[in-house]
């Protein structure tokens, strides 16, 4: 039986690395990908505690969680393309204005 | 002992990839990457018993998400987009700061988190899954029906290619 720290741990460091890119990258779509990394992070550990504690609760979140990213995926998507159209680059220091 | 090697394996391979994502330049090598990422962390989704949900990830995350996201990096053709590294202080500030927090979390998950092992049978069929969901959370399961079509309509309207002249017309 692997300890459920561990998995803990695991989902730690994978939420760093999500926040690493978001934090030092520039390229849109870099950045949205690791918004996902730490979306799985934090389903990792529902999934972690979900079985700790024997519950079936947090496995229903992270159904829903990964509803939501669908929705988010296809949202963010759209608007890196809106943005590419209207400025020929998904740099993120380039959106810098709220309307165009 | 089995189950430890495993384990260890496929946290490697999770963290090794997860890794080439946010330091790979190249944004198609990062999709693929966390494709795999994904993998390895539905073969942890396995081990905690979960196996439904190790489907879920695989299908619709690596299968659907990451499908989608490759599309649009070829749509727009970003393979070959440079990204120069400007402001080197802010950067490294970065690196610095969200290794103190991962190495932060780390030593407070190992020092202050204590666990026993399971206290409860744990049971996360496909079954036991769609009983609570159409049971004692079907609003919420409604409400994400509505949730994904105002996303279909957003990214709809979104990616329709409206130039501003035509906008104020």
């Amino acid at each position: 039986m692997i300890p459920t720290q561990w998995f803990l741990i695991l989902s730690a460091i994978l939420f760093t690395i999500g926040v690493m890119g978001v934090l030092t990258r520039r390229n849109g779509i870099t950045i949205f990908m690791s918004i996902e990394l730490m979306v799985n992070a934090v389903n990792l550990t529902f999934l972690a505690y979900a079985k700790q504690f024997g519950q079936a609760h947090g496995l229903i979140f992270v159904f829903f969680i990964m509803a939501i990213a669908a929705a988010e995926a296809a949202v963010g998507l759209a608007i890196f393309i809106s943005l590419f159209h209207h400025r020929d680059t998904i740099d993120v220091d380039e959106a810098n204005l709220m309307h165009w | 002992m089995v189950e430890f090697t495993i384990f260890f394996l496929f946290a490697a391979i999770a963290v090794i990839f997860a890794l080439v994502v946010v330091l790979h330049r190249n944004p198609v090598v990062g999709a693929l990457s966390l494709v795999a990422s994904f993998f390895a962390l539905a073969v942890m989704y396995v081990l905690l018993d979960a196996p439904f949900l190790a489907a879920l990830q695989v299908i619709v995350y690596a299968g659907a998400i990451m499908v989608l996201f490759l599309f649009v990096i070829m749509l727009l053709n970003l393979q070959h987009v440079a990204e120069p590294s400007t402001r080197p202080i802010q950067q490294f500030l970065g690196y610095t700061s969200c290794s103190a927090f991962g190495i932060g979390l780390v030593y407070f998950i190992i020092k202050y988190v204590v666990l026993g092992p399971p206290t409860a049978e744990f049971k996360a069929t496909a079954y036991d899954i769609g009983v609570r969901m159409f049971e004692a959370y079907i609003f919420p399961f409604e409400m994400v029906s509505i949730l994904l079509l105002a996303a279909i309509v957003g990214a709809l309207l979104l990616s329709g290619r409206t130039r501003p002249s035509e906008v104020t017309k």
